[in-house]
């Protein structure tokens, strides 16, 4: 294929930044009408390689041609005929969602087009891809992260590109969302778009993608066409420690001595939705799933002491000391329950505190002496353990914890939730944004932990996450807990099926809703 | 029911604590003082009010545009601009209202750029920065003129008798509301916004985001000079300190008026509420017979009112979280839904 019909053309680009080496010796072509995937663990360059195409960050060495030019400002990109959606979901949350659509549409001083115009386009728009009306005069810091996913994806649509980047974008969206999505990218392309598809949900490129860039340590390892991409070929390329192949693994033996640990009792989550109850024993695993807004997320947050259900209660039963109530984050944490999100940016992670700080503030008080001196030995000890058990990559300590790839940040939040030698631990889909290595290392040390004692509540918005890893999942729908599944209940239909909640061999209507849902992933 | 209605005062709910301080303080001032609702008295209060009122508006768009842009300068700038012009432009015998009204925005736009390249392409703290420009033109004001004296040009000491509503410092105020209500039509106001919203979003989209900072400091330069014009026709003379109390009442005037430090949201009208409701306040209480002490009950009673309304604007922005605003979007975005309701036991 010659230069001329490569709509990007990117050969042996590095990238350093300090002493970290983002990318070594990156390639990439892609053309016009294809869905391109670049594929790679986290901290295999990927995200850099895509803000180098959007002009964000420039190139340390290497050729950059996008649309026949080498940006080196979003501008120039934009001009190109780039559209970028980030990862990082760029939007202004005072402003209304109009005022985000058009970010950057206008010259300096002049609209390019009138308002009412714009408000007509946007709502139509929004409409189309949110199957739901949206005011586009609503502030974007009111609504859900689901539409606000859709925001940025809208905003990138009416640029009209030739050139689209997702860069980890549909991590937001349930799977129905995902589908609208999926019709849009195919609408694009039949319109000679490329669409460069930045991932790592290896299940979702399979389906769609024509041709894929496999990223490893900053290198292209390895570029497939459409009939070379299998989910055991692309593992084998990203990663040389991870086996192919869908593996699972075995299942643990049952603890021995089970007892109940953290229940709910009579709770309601939203209002008129069906009362939970909920009980998990020491030693378990329990998987909690649902579409968007099911529920789930209110759950695990009640669990957690964060926000109280609206009625009902939670307990935490100790062995020794009887029963406690557990309705604020201090009861919650005196009890030994422990929080981690994957939403870092807004619940895990100070930004601006090192990487030693960050996992150090949650023993602040074992490590403050009588004068009220923190012990920095001690937290520095602490951490160096830490580090090494959860194979922690860094550079120092001591440098800002945003230094770090996502799934490296992470490890530091579940670092310092084991710190505090919790009983129970309850994790708001951690995985989002992190690597599948870094996956099946959590796993094994939520395992771990759990067969010591412990008790896992996991939820994930990937189901794939819960195969051979959870002891049982609930699933939520409407509000509420709607089914729990067990052993071979948890795979795919049945998972499927209960969140859109229909109970498989229950009834017809819900064999066609899931039925529906199989095709949708193109299974 | 009325959906742009309702928008419009979504969008402008940082309006309603300084509107309603105003009115309140009207209210007691028709009490107090009556004489103030008199064509002599509203003309006074125009000229006396007009300096603070263009201030505030002044510093608006560098706090709209973020990154903590408060200009401590805007005071002694003022001052700069009422001393250079008794003493520099009175010697030289410019004193035509076009050339003193261009040399007076001139100045303010220069000075604001100084500024804006330290802070925009130096990327020195604004408030550091502004600062340091508050010290240095204190001292050059006093080089300039040591104490207060000289003589405006005839043509503006005149606006210092203030005898009629509908005279040139009403007409200064009504250019400069006409001017900002056309920028805020114009995109770079948009753009403003934006980057005082969110400046990663704003670069990523493609805004030019040097650019438009610099660009709010030339709006405040435009409207410093305005200030300055109506500051020296106050006085009928130069000053060279009375111009620094005005940097505290404008940062005052400009978050009694809703506007966010922090960028983003917020707006001039915001600001002009605040000036006023700060006037009112002097007014009111000078009214009271505090005998030697007013000045100091003055400025209790700013920063008072200062921290009561911020207590009362988080009151009022409790109601905008979850509750009214998610309304607007439809909760039942699934076509799953449905059958969730129809399955589910």
């Amino acid at each position: 294929m010659t230069a001329a019909t490569n709509l990007l053309s990117l050969v042996g680009v590095q990238k350093r930044f300090g002493e970290t080496r983002a990318l070594v010796d990156a390639c990439l072509e892609a053309v016009a009408g294809e869905v391109h995937a670049v594929v790679g663990e986290n901290g295999s360059g990927k995200s850099t390689l895509a803000k180098i195409v959007s002009g964000v960050l420039t190139a340390g060495t290497g050729v950059v041609r996008v649309c026949g030019v080498c940006p080196t400002t979003p501008r120039a990109a934009i001009d190109a005929g780039v559209a970028t959606i980030y990862q990082e979901m760029m939007l202004a949350e005072e402003l209304s969602v109009l005022d985000n659509l058009y970010a950057g549409v206008d010259g300096f001083w002049r609209r390019r087009e009138p308002l009412a115009t714009r408000r007509r386009v946007a709502a139509e728009l929004l409409e189309r891809l949110v199957a739901a009306p949206l005011d586009p005069d609503t502030r974007v810091g009111d609504l859900p992260l689901g539409i606000r996913q859709w925001v940025v994806i809208a905003r990138a649509l009416l640029r009209k590109p030739k050139l689209l980047i997702f860069d980890e974008s549909s991590a937001a969206l349930d799977l129905d969302a995902t589908e609208r999505l999926h019709r849009e990218i195919q609408a694009l392309k039949s319109r000679g778009t490329c669409v460069l598809l930045v991932t790592h949900r290896i299940a979702e490129l399979v389906r769609i993608a024509d041709r894929a860039t496999v990223l490893r340590d900053g290198a292209t390892v390895g570029r497939l066409d459409r009939h070379e991409i299998t989910e055991a070929r692309l593992l084998e390329l990203m990663s040389a420690s991870v086996q192919a192949g869908g593996e699972r693994r075995t299942r643990h033996v049952a603890h021995p001595s089970r007892k109940p640990l953290l229940a709910m009792h009579d709770a309601t989550l939203q209002g008129g939705s069906a009362p939970v109850d909920f009980r998990i024993d020491t030693g378990e695993i329990v998987g909690v799933a649902g579409l968007d807004g099911a529920g789930q997320d209110v759950f695990v947050r009640a669990l957690a002491g964060i926000r109280p259900p609206l009625a009902g209660r939670v307990e935490l039963t100790d062995s020794v000391s009887g029963v406690h109530d557990v309705d604020s984050v201090e009861q919650a944490e005196a009890a030994g329950i422990t929080y981690v999100s994957g939403d870092r940016r807004r619940e895990g992670l100070f930004p601006n505190l090192s990487i030693v700080e960050n996992f150090g503030l949650a023993l602040m008080d074992r490590h403050t002496g009588r004068a009220g001196i923190i012990d920095r030995d001690a937290r520095q000890g602490d951490f160096d353990r830490a580090a090494e058990r959860l194979r922690l990559r860094f550079g120092d300590a001591r440098d800002r914890i945003t230094t770090l790839s996502g799934g490296n940040q992470q490890k530091v939040l579940i670092a310092r939730a084991f710190a505090r030698g919790p009983r129970v631990i309850v994790l708001n889909d951690p995985a989002r944004g992190v690597d599948i290595g870094t996956k099946r290392e959590l796993y094994a040390h939520l395992r771990e932990f759990a067969s010591s004692g412990g008790a896992v509540v996991y939820l994930s918005s990937e189901i794939e996450e819960f195969f051979g890893f959870a002891d049982r999942v609930d699933v939520f729908a409407g509000g509420t807990l709607f089914d729990t599944l067990r052993d071979d209940g948890i795979d795919e239909g049945p998972l499927l099926a209960a969140m859109f909640g229909t109970r498989p061999g229950v009834d017809d209507v819900g064999r066609v809703g899931a039925d529906r849902v199989g095709e949708a992933l193109g299974r | 029911m009325n959906a742009p209605v309702w928008s419009a005062l979504r969008e402008h709910r940082h309006l309603l604590v300084p509107a309603a301080l105003v009115a309140i303080l009207l209210a007691v001032a028709a009490v107090r003082v009556p004489q103030l609702f008199t064509g002599s008295g509203l003309a006074g209060a125009v000229l006396v009010a007009a300096p603070l009122i263009l201030a505030a508006m002044a510093i608006t768009p560098i706090a709209l545009a973020g990154r903590g842009g408060v200009d401590l300068s805007i005071g002694p700038a003022i001052g700069f601009v009422n001393v250079t012009l008794v003493t520099w432009l009175v010697s030289l015998g410019v004193e035509h209202p076009l050339a003193v009204f261009a040399y007076a925005v001139l100045a303010g736009c220069l000075w604001q750029a100084a500024l804006a390249a330290l802070i925009v392409y130096v990327r020195i703290s604004p408030i550091i920065a502004s600062l340091a420009g508050f010290m240095i033109l204190q001292g050059v004001n006093l080089v300039i003129l040591p104490r207060p004296g000289g003589i405006a040009p005839d043509w503006l000491s005149d606006w210092g008798y203030g005898t009629t509503l509908f005279g040139p410092v009403l007409g200064v105020l009504i250019a400069a509301f006409v001017l900002w209500f056309g920028f805020t039509r114009t995109a770079l106001f948009a753009h403003l916004q934006l980057v005082g919203a969110d400046e990663r979003t704003a670069y990523t989209a493609g805004i030019d985001v040097n650019a438009v900072r610099f660009a709010a400091h030339l709006v405040a330069g435009v409207l410093l000079g305005l200030a300055a014009i109506c500051q020296t026709g106050l006085i009928g003379s130069g000053d060279p300190s009375q111009g620094n109390t005005l940097t505290l009442q404008a940062i005052t005037a400009l978050v009694l008026g809703g506007t966010s430090l922090a960028g983003g949201r917020g707006g001039a009208s915001g600001s002009v509420l605040g000036a006023i409701a700060m006037y009112l306040v002097f007014v009111v209480l000078s009214s009271f017979n505090f005998g030697a002490v007013s000045g100091f009950m003055t400025q209790m009673s700013y920063g008072l009112i200062l921290v009561l309304s911020l207590l009362l604007s988080l009151v009022v922005g409790r109601g905008r979280g979850r509750g009214a605003d998610s309304a607007s979007v439809s909760r039942t975005p699934r076509s799953a839904v449905p059958n969730v309701a129809g399955a589910a036991p």
